[in-house]
C-alpha cells in the first residue's frame, strides 16, 4: 500500500524575491524517475514541509505547459513558511502531492473571454492557469487581469505583469489598498477597477482568489456585470493538515477542501453551508 | 450462520492461547477503577495479573477500542537531517476481545473513512490482520446515556461481525460472523462446543430483553430530516455555545471522530513527524498562519460537529456517524450531549 504521506525531497534551482514577504521557489524532485513522471494539473496544491520544522499547504504556481519543475510562491508568515525563506539555492525542501480533485479547467474555457481577479497572495495560484493560457494564448479571447495589494510592495511577479501586459488583448490592471510615495498608480480595492475597464459576461469566465472579504464584494460585481454562478470559479483555502480527506481541518459542509477543491465555481460555494465561512 | 458455547471459565484459557498468536486487547481494570481497553502482556507474571484485571461485563465507562486503529499519538514517519525518511507502519495481528456492538459499528464507519479518496496506511495497516470479538449488551454499560436502538447500532449486531457473544450467565453464546470468525473458532475448538436448543432460545429472548433494556430513545429519523430541510435553529446553537466550555471531551471519548493535527519534532539531528485527535470544537482548530480563521463562532463549530455526524455521514453511508454510544454526554461537563441535541431539535422541551 502506498503511504501518501510520506513527501519526497525536491531540490531549489532557483529564488525569486517577489515582494517584501514574498519568494518564489522553483524546485525540481531529487529523485530523477519522480521528477520525469510527475504531472500536475493547474490549481492544484502541495504539501510542502520541512523535516523538524511542519508542513502546509501551498498551490502550485507554475503552468503544467513548463515540465520538469514546480514554482510555489510563499508568503513568510508562520514557522514554516518563515524558515523556508531562510532556504538557499540547492537546499531541500519535502513535498509531497499533487491535491485536489477540483482544479481549473483549461479544454472547457478554449474560445472563451478571461477575467482573473487576484488579491494579495491570491494571485500565485491563479497564475498556474495565466500562464498555461499566454502558453497557449490564441485559443483564448481577450484576458483582464485584475489584481489588488495592500501596499504596492506587496505585488508578485513584477516582470510577468509587465510582459502580459504587453500581450496581445491582455489587459493587467493594478491598485493598491494604500498610496504610498513610490505608487503611481491606481488606489481603491480591486473592485474599483471596474470603472476603468469593461467586464462583460458574454463568453467570458471569471477566476478569483484572494481574502474572502474580497471574494465577497468581487462575486456581488461579477454578478453585476451578468455573470452567472458557474462561470464564476475560485479558489479556497484552510490550513489543511494532510491533503489527503483525512485530519478534518478543510472540512466545510459535506466537502472536504483538499480533496473536492481546492476549485470551486460560485454556484457550488453557494450550496455551502454558510456559516462554515466559505465565502 | 455456525453458533458455539463457550464456557466463561475457560474464556481466560482461550485468550492465553491467542496471545501467542494475536496482540490480544481487551478491557482490563486499572487504578481508579477505569476499565480500559488494554494489550495482555507477553511476559509470563504479567500476563497472570492482567488476566485478573479482565472485566468483560464493567457497567463502568469503558473507554471505545478507536486508538488500538488510530492511536490519539501516533508516530507517522522518523527522519534524520540528512534527509532520509522511513516510514513507522504497524501492523501487528489483533484480537481485540469484548467490543461492543455500537463500538463495531464505529470501526465500521473508520473503515469506510480511512479506505475513501485516499488509503491512510498508518489505520488501514493496523487494522488489516484484526480480529473482533464483539459481545453484545445485556444492560446498556451508560444506562443513562446509551441509545443504541435509536440509531440501529445495538444493543446486538445482526450482521457484519467476526464473532459475536450473548452472555448466558455461566457461558456465552458464539456467533460465526465469517470465515475469518470461523477460522479462529476451528484453531481454538477445545473450548468451543455445540449448543442446545434452549442455550440458541435463551440468547434470543436475551437479545429480545436487552433491546428493552435501553431506556432512552431519541427521535433520530425525526432531527435527520430537519437538518436536511434547514438549518439548525440559531438559538438552539446559541444555547449550546454559551455552555460549552471546549474541553474537547466529546471529540476525545467518540468512537467516530478522527479529525488529527501533525506536528514535527526534531532533536540533535533526528526527528519524527506525529499526527495526534484534534478537536472541531477547539477555536484555533481552522486557524490560519495569517490569523484569519473561518471556523471561528463557537455556535458555527457545534453545529458542524452535529451535521457532521448525524446528517452528512448518514447521507454519505446510509449509517448515523453517531452510534448511540452515549460518552459524548456521559463526560460532558455541561450536558451538551448528541442525544440532548437530538431531543432538544425534535420536541419543543429545552435540555441545555
Amino acid at each position: 500500500m502506498k503511504n501518501d504521506y510520506i513527501p519526497y525531497p525536491a531540490v531549489i534551482e532557483s529564488i525569486i524575491k517577489e515582494s517584501f514577504d514574498t519568494k518564489t521557489f522553483k524546485v525540481r524532485f531529487a529523485d530523477k524517475k519522480i521528477a520525469k513522471d510527475f504531472t500536475y494539473v493547474q490549481g492544484q496544491f502541495m504539501q510542502v514541509s520541512l523535516m523538524g520544522t511542519g508542513e502546509a499547504p501551498i498551490s502550485i504556481t507554475s503552468s503544467p505547459s513548463r515540465k520538469g519543475f514546480l514554482e510555489f510562491s510563499i508568503r513568510s508568515v508562520g514557522k514554516l513558511t518563515k524558515k523556508i525563506h531562510e532556504l538557499k539555492v540547492g537546499d531541500k525542501m519535502f513535498i509531497r502531492g499533487p491535491y485536489g480533485k477540483g482544479h481549473f479547467p483549461f479544454e472547457e474555457i478554449k474560445g472563451k473571454n478571461l477575467v482573473f481577479v487576484a488579491g494579495g497572495i491570491g494571485l500565485p495560484p491563479l497564475r498556474s492557469l495565466i500562464n498555461l493560457v499566454m502558453d497557449n494564448r490564441k485559443d483564448f479571447g481577450n484576458v483582464k487581469i485584475l489584481y489588488g495589494c495592500k501596499t504596492a510592495d506587496e505585488f508578485c511577479f513584477k516582470d510577468e505583469l509587465k510582459a502580459w501586459n504587453k500581450t496581445p488583448n491582455t489587459e493587467v490592471l493594478l491598485t493598491v489598498d494604500k498610496k504610498t510615495d513610490d505608487w503611481t498608480g491606481r488606489v481603491g480595492v480591486v473592485t474599483e477597477l471596474w470603472k476603468d475597464t469593461d467586464i462583460k459576461a458574454d463568453n467570458a469566465v471569471a477566476f478569483l482568489c484572494g481574502p474572502p472579504i474580497m471574494i465577497k464584494f468581487v462575486v456581488q460585481k461579477l454578478e453585476g456585470s451578468g455573470f452567472n454562478d458557474d462561470n464564476i470559479i475560485m479558489t479556497l483555502e484552510r490550513h489543511m493538515k494532510c491533503g489527503l480527506g483525512k485530519c478534518g481541518h478543510c472540512n466545510v459542509g459535506d466537502k472536504f477542501i483538499c480533496v473536492d477543491g481546492p476549485v470551486f465555481t460560485c454556484a457550488e460555494v453557494k450550496k455551502l453551508p454558510k456559516k462554515d465561512g466559505a465565502m | 450462520m455456525i453458533k458455539k458455547v463457550i464456557n466463561k471459565s475457560d474464556i481466560s484459557k482461550l485468550l492465553k492461547d491467542a496471545n501467542n498468536e494475536y496482540n490480544v486487547y481487551v478491557p482490563m481494570e486499572h487504578i481508579g477503577g477505569d476499565v480500559l481497553f488494554s494489550v495482555l502482556s507477553k511476559e509470563k507474571n504479567d500476563f497472570e495479573d492482567d488476566i485478573k484485571r479482565i472485566n468483560l461485563a464493567s457497567e463502568k465507562n469503558v473507554n471505545s477500542p478507536k486508538d488500538i486503529f488510530y492511536p490519539q499519538l501516533d508516530t507517522m514517519m522518523e527522519y534524520n537531517d540528512k534527509g532520509e525518511i522511513r516510514e513507522t507502519v504497524e501492523n501487528s495481528k489483533k484480537l481485540v476481545f469484548g467490543v461492543r456492538p455500537c463500538d463495531f459499528h464505529a470501526i465500521a464507519h473508520q473503515d469506510h473513512f480511512f479506505s475513501k479518496n485516499y488509503q491512510d496506511k498508518y489505520y488501514l495497516s493496523r487494522r488489516e490482520n484484526s480480529l473482533i470479538v464483539v459481545i453484545g449488551c445485556n444492560k446498556p454499560p451508560r444506562p443513562n446515556e446509551c441509545f443504541c436502538t435509536s440509531v440501529g447500532t445495538g444493543p446486538f449486531l445482526t450482521e457484519g461481525y467476526d464473532i459475536q457473544l450473548v452472555d448466558l450467565g455461566d457461558y456465552y453464546l458464539v456467533e460465526i460472523g465469517n470465515e475469518k470468525g470461523a477460522d479462529f473458532v476451528n484453531k481454538h475448538e477445545k473450548y468451543f462446543s455445540d449448543p442446545y436448543r434452549d442455550e440458541i432460545k435463551h440468547a434470543e429472548s436475551t437479545k429480545l430483553e436487552a433491546e428493552e433494556n435501553i431506556n432512552l430513545k431519541v427521535n433520530f429519523n425525526k432531527a435527520l430530516q430537519i437538518m436536511k430541510s434547514e438549518e439548525i435553529p440559531q438559538d438552539n446553537l446559541e444555547r449550546i455555545a454559551e455552555r460549552c466550555i471546549e474541553c474537547g471531551a466529546c471529540v476525545y471519548v467518540c468512537p467516530t471522530c478522527t479529525c488529527f493535527d501533525v506536528f514535527d519534532d526534531m532533536k540533535c539531528g533526528e526527528g519524527v513527524r506525529c499526527r495526534i485527535w484534534d478537536a472541531c470544537v477547539f477555536s484555533g482548530y481552522t486557524k490560519e498562519a495569517s490569523g484569519h480563521n473561518p471556523g471561528a463562532k463557537k455556535e458555527f463549530r457545534a453545529a458542524r460537529r452535529y451535521e457532521h455526524k448525524l446528517k452528512y455521514d448518514t447521507l454519505e453511508t446510509g449509517i448515523s456517524g453517531c452510534i448511540g454510544c452515549g460518552r459524548c454526554l456521559h463526560s460532558c461537563p455541561v450536558d451538551i450531549g448528541m442525544s440532548n441535541f437530538i431531543k432538544e431539535i425534535t420536541t419543543n422541551q429545552k435540555y441545555h
